[in-house]
């Protein structure tokens, strides 16, 4: 995942490159996934997210839909 | 890659709990040889717990299937993700990660990078736990179901 100017320079990116353009977030969405993915993962009693835990955090920033779908 | 062997709970949480707090602490993520010596056991059993915490997407392994490539969200080698916390700097993996060594630390931080496509610097703050200070956007370009597939491209 890279951080881009604005989705001018994504779509350039994807173009020069022949990569398929996946989805764009904010990076205030980004900052708040980030931040329920990760703010236990120094705690002695971390444990991974459930694939339900997973798709809540995704929907709680509003990524849903197919791209989003963790199950494939 | 050598296959996962059986590795005690305790172990495994052992060197889970050191790899994190010794990475947060001095910013290097620590590799076999070091876990091992700093908790005293063999590095074969280091190694065979570093297969199971990888198998469990608890950390990332290199290419060579021994060292630690990610202690993720906190990258082992340098990276264009880059976080000033709390007088240290750290690298993420990418972008997301990069905030999530923010998350994880709990501390005011500012992450630097470039766009990744004309490399002008770009720099997201996070003050009081809340975005202070963003710009641009964040690419996915790997879909929400394939991204252990390829973990490093992700």
């Amino acid at each position: 995942m890279l951080l881009f100017r604005d989705e001018e320079h994504v779509t350039r990116w994807c173009d020069t490159r022949n990569i398929a353009r996946g989805a764009t977030i904010t990076p205030e969405q980004g900052w708040r996934l980030a931040h329920g993915w990760y703010k236990d993962k120094l705690r002695p009693d971390w444990r991974r997210h459930t694939l339900e835990e997973a798709e809540r955090l995704l929907a709680d920033v509003g990524l849903t839909g197919p791209f989003w779908n963790l199950r494939g | 890659m050598n296959q996962p062997t059986d590795v005690s709970e305790s172990l495994l949480r052992d060197v889970r709990l050191h790899v994190f707090e010794e990475t947060a602490r001095t910013t290097r993520v620590p590799q076999p040889a070091q876990i091992a010596s700093a908790l005293g056991r063999p590095e074969a059993e280091i190694q065979a717990a570093l297969q199971q915490l990888a198998a469990g997407r608890v950390l990332i392994l290199a290419a060579n299937g021994t060292d630690i490539w990610a202690a993720n969200p906190f990258c082992a080698v340098p990276s264009p993700f880059t976080v000033d916390a709390g007088g240290k700097s750290y690298f993420g993996i990418c972008i997301w990660d990069a905030l999530g060594v923010v998350a994880a630390l709990g501390k005011d931080a500012v992450v630097r990078t470039c766009c990744g496509d004309c490399s002008a610097p770009l720099e997201l703050e996070v003050t009081g736990g809340r975005l202070t200070r963003g710009e641009g956007v964040i690419h996915f370009g790997v879909p929400a179901h394939h991204w252990w597939d390829n973990i490093g491209f992700t």
